[in-house]
């Protein structure tokens, strides 16, 4: 019997190992490539082909301003997304969990169907919007096609029916009478919402925020589609260029450099913060059975 | 008076979601319908546009692509589904689940990887790995040794490789709402059906998969919303070459992105609407899913 | 500060958690809600809060209608069974926090904070979290918190059940003494009869939304008004039989297929028909070996003070206490003497008294 069993863990860890390698390699590569001349495969190697070729080179592309511009663009995008989010979340998942209004049910079944609906496809009409929303003075300057603003407008969109959601659980399970409590002692909703209810609800807020941050840092498409600068307005589409550029021959080891100085934040956030992201990639705490 | 005034006092926490929602979500569904009844293009532009009823989809229905394309979306959306994010996502929950804690929780770490990897930095990799000689990490440890031609993976095997990329990342989506299935099961039935003699298979037959059904219903619906609409990673892979063009990438590339520049937003909106259709039939099953009536409990606290 | 609550309604859906409650609560006075869980007694309490909003009727403090007043304006205090303390406030913050609300100066609030903490003696424990308290310490807190208000009502959802059984009964008399020293009319909702009984000047006690009785606990126990008020309230639970009253020899008697109860001549029902129920508390059955009314004991359970026997009468269950002196067992055959001066009567349709009437 435990013979048995023993070789059945040999065998989960051989069928784990093999479907997990590609992941690994491909990170292995990322990790290598970078710091090489050029790779065979895993193998680093000069120029000649032989092994060795270690090299700083890669990085080079740290000292052109521009990239420190895309960074701060991608920085910028990613923190207004990630303010957007929470913020909007927060007092709309407040209002769904704790207060009684006409609509209410509407709106929360409709944040349901919006979490599942297939967004991407609304692009071509979002494309139409940023256009009419660009016609208007002042906002359109902020919010219109081919700014920052709007880019980030939309992705807030696209996120909030995951973020309402999942705030709506957080809030639902604190307790109705700490909030009693605070309306007796004499806060009004708003207060409530400030004060008692948003310190408790705090590792929620971290896991959306984390990854409203992710999202909005490793975004492509919305900026790919709205930003007419194209390969200059934020990491990824710089990246994108630089891969199906046909003029420049491609350096393998800058792409996986500079997809690694992408990649990196990201690694950092997500080995500090599993455990809270975990909650949200099962799609809000209600998508877990 | 003061009662009127107080039952405002939720619409007013959700007015900056609800402008939002209306603006980019709402007005975008109308949008969409209309367009795809009009002939807009660069060529027409803004203004010298009309309506045309329901050509469009006339044009869908004889358009040479259309079968193919379909053909492509539904092989990809079925077999991803299949073999990825339902398949390979619950035999890495089963084995993660059965084997040592640690190692259970390093390989589920492992696996989400690919789903925060920034898409562009993800598709590089995988582009890598399917490289031609001597570049390339598969030929190098899988052709190379045994002489096989050596070419770049990619164009040859195209379609299998959209399935790979993005059913790596969608693995992962099932693997934790699995997991935390299993996970669910109480430890008493584990323990008694272990007492009963039950091998690990069996318990796996008669008793973790009969509690993943929900589960099961739910990632199907989910993930089949997010495959047919996740056409970033093929755009930035292959761009639709090599017999990869799915139908939302198509409908992307008819409408905003092309390398004719000729812009065809009624088409395009044309073929979103049909995947917008869909999207919203899945949505109400998933909606189901969520037993939303036990969800939606009155607020516990009233306005006065 | 009296409260008056007139035709109290509220629904939940198509249920009715509170059915036309009326109650008169004087000033300065201590009533207990008492009932079993889900019967309406916090809905009531919360109504009266400002938390709930009736669907009918009227909340009246002295004589200000308070049905569309908010919780804030209201001047009360609530403590909650959870304690409610804001988790993330020292409780130095949790006490003072409705006065920082109302902006108050913070020499006052420290003057108050202070005050309170002294009543309470949690003087020590002012830069703390509610987290690293102990039970009983964070329902002091909370009981500053409502009391640093100065309010005209306290309101107490079942405060003490989250305490262990010996706290609890210190805690129970240190709520009361406060009450009496600061003189704050008092709702106390419990299931716990005994904390009832020994709290509250008057105990309404609610089934199923309504108002069952509203009366002092010595009345409630000696005349219960209903059948359920008899078993409710009293530990152990009253015995109930059905009988058939029959008379002979001008004695009433209570007859059963399997004994014979003759009445007292100065309590019997009021009126009725023939078949009626009776009760008898087990305190008011003694033991005697030369009674007919024989009795199996089936069960003993140690109490303490009492052993406490389960027996069987005929078809009947019956509870009797016995001095644990005397050594009962399982199978032994005991004989009865029951106190008929301290017999119930209850009607068997309404289970209304037929002794007792408002």
């Amino acid at each position: 019997m435990k013979e048995k069993r023993d070789n059945f863990s040999w065998l989960s860890y051989i069928v784990l190992i093999v479907f997990t390698a590609p992941i690994i390699l491909g990170y292995l590569w990322l990790f290598i490539s970078t710091f090489s001349e050029r790779t065979y495969g895993l193998k680093p190697v000069d120029l000649d082909g032989n092994f060795g070729g270690l090299t700083l080179k890669n990085w080079a592309f740290l000292s052109d301003p521009d990239i420190w511009i895309i960074t701060m663009n991608t920085f910028l995008m990613a923190s207004f997304l990630t303010f957007g989010v929470l913020l909007i979340s927060s007092l709309a998942g407040y209002a769904l969990s704790r207060i009684n209004f006409r609509g209410r049910k509407t709106f929360l079944s409709m944040t349901l169907i919006l979490h599942a609906f297939p967004s991407v496809t609304l692009l071509i009409a979002l494309y139409f919007v940023l256009r009419f929303i660009s016609g208007v003075p002042l906002l359109g300057f902020l919010f219109g096609y081919n700014t920052i603003g709007g880019v980030v407008l939309i992705s807030i969109s696209l996120q909030l029916p995951l973020g309402i959601w999942l705030m709506k659980g957080f809030f639902d399970s604190v307790s109705w009478d700490l909030e009693r409590a605070a309306l007796i002692d004499g806060s009004s909703r708003w207060r409530c919402w400030w004060q008692i209810m948003l310190p408790q609800i705090k590792p929620g807020l971290a896991a959306l925020s984390i990854f409203s941050f992710m999202t909005g840092w490793s975004s492509f498409l919305i900026p790919y589609t709205f930003l007419t600068r194209g390969n200059k307005a934020v990491l990824s589409t710089y990246l994108n260029a630089m891969m199906s550029s046909d003029t420049v021959s491609i350096q393998y080891g800058v792409l996986a450099a500079i997809g690694l100085f992408q990649l990196i934040p990201i690694l950092l956030f997500y080995s500090f913060t599993q455990k809270y992201l975990m909650k949200i990639f099962s799609g809000g705490s209600h998508g877990g059975v | 008076m003061e009662k009127e005034h107080r039952s405002h006092t939720g619409l007013w926490f959700i007015m900056p979601a609800l402008i939002l929602v209306i603006v980019f979500f709402f007005i975008p569904v109308l949008m969409t319908l209309g367009i795809s009844a009009t002939d807009m293009s660069s060529v027409t532009g803004f203004d010298a546009w009309k309506w045309v009823g329901l050509k469009n989809y006339v044009k869908i229905a004889q358009h040479p692509d259309s079968m193919n394309n379909f053909i492509t979306t539904l092989k990809y959306v079925s077999l991803t589904l299949v073999f990825f994010n339902v398949g390979l996502g619950l035999l890495i929950a089963l084995i993660t689940s059965h084997i040592n804690k640690l190692a259970g929780g390093f390989f589920r770490s492992a696996w989400l990887l690919p789903r925060i990897t920034p898409p562009v930095v993800y598709v590089l990799m995988w582009s890598m790995l399917a490289a031609d000689a001597p570049y390339g990490v598969f030929n190098q440890l899988f052709r190379i040794p045994f002489g096989l031609s050596t070419g770049n993976w990619v164009p040859e095997y195209a379609f299998l490789f959209i399935v790979l990329v993005n059913g790596y990342i969608g693995a992962s989506f099932g693997m934790i709402i699995f997991n935390s299935a299993i996970e669910a099961i109480p430890k008493d039935i584990m323990v008694s059906s272990l007492v009963d003699g039950a091998s690990y298979t069996q318990r796996v037959r008669y008793i973790i998969i009969p509690q993943l059904r929900w589960p099961l219903l739910f990632v199907v619906t989910y993930q089949t919303l997010s495959l047919l609409t996740s056409f970033e990673y093929i755009m930035v892979l292959t761009n639709g070459n090599f017999n990869t063009e799915v139908w939302s990438l198509w409908s992307y590339h008819k409408a905003l992105n092309n390398y004719w520049g000729n812009f065809q937003y009624g088409f395009g909106a044309a073929l979103a609407v049909v995947l917008v259709l869909v999207g919203t039939i899945l949505g109400i099953v998933y909606m189901k899913y969520f037993r939303f009536g036990a969800l939606v409990q009155e607020p516990k606290i009233d306005q006065l | 500060m009296e409260v008056k609550l007139q035709n109290l309604t509220k629904k939940f859906g198509t249920e009715t958690a509170v059915d036309n409650m009326n109650l008169h609560i004087k000033d300065g006075e201590f009533v207990a809600f008492l009932g079993p869980s889900g019967c309406g007694k916090t809905t009531t309490l919360l109504m009266t809060a400002g938390i709930y909003k009736p669907d009918g009727g009227e909340i009246i403090f002295g004589d200000r209608l308070v049905n569309k007043v908010q919780p804030k304006d209201r001047n009360i205090g609530m403590v909650f069974q959870s304690y409610a303390l804001y988790p993330h406030m020292s409780v130095y913050e949790n006490i003072v926090f409705s006065m920082k609300l109302k902006k108050k100066s913070k020499d006052e609030m420290n003057r108050e904070a202070d005050r309170v903490a002294g009543l309470l003696g949690i003087g020590d424990l002012l830069k703390r979290k509610p987290g690293q308290l102990s039970g009983g310490q964070q329902q002091r807190v909370a009981l500053g918190r409502a009391l640093i208000k100065k309010p005209e009502l306290l309101l107490f959802d079942e405060p003490l059940s989250n305490l262990d059984a010996r706290l609890r009964i210190t805690m129970r008399s240190e709520i009361k003494k406060l009450q009496k020293d600061l003189n704050i009319t008092s709702i106390y909702v419990t299931h716990d009869q005994v904390e009832a009984m020994t709290m509250a000047d008057r105990v309404a006690v609610i089934k199923d939304g309504k108002l069952q009785a509203f009366m002092p606990p010595i009345e409630l126990h000696e005349k219960p008004r209903t059948k359920f008020i008899a078993h409710f309230v009293g530990n152990p639970p009253m015995n109930f039989f059905n009988i058939e009253l029959v008379s002979s020899d001008g004695i009433l008697k209570g007859v059963n297929s399997h004994f014979t109860l003759p009445l007292a001549k100065d309590r019997q029902p009021k009126e009725g028909s023939r078949e009626v129920i009776l009760g008898i508390r087990p305190e008011d059955i003694s033991i005697n070996p030369d009674s007919d009314l024989k009795a199996e004991v089936l069960l003993v359970e140690p109490l303490g003070r009492d052993d406490l026997l389960q027996c069987r009468m005929g078809k009947e269950d019956i509870s009797i206490l016995a001095d644990p002196k005397d050594k009962h067992r399982c199978g032994d055959v005991i004989g009865l003497d029951m106190d008929n001066t301290t017999f119930q009567f209850f009607d068997c349709e309404t289970e209304k008294s037929l002794l007792w009437f408002d």
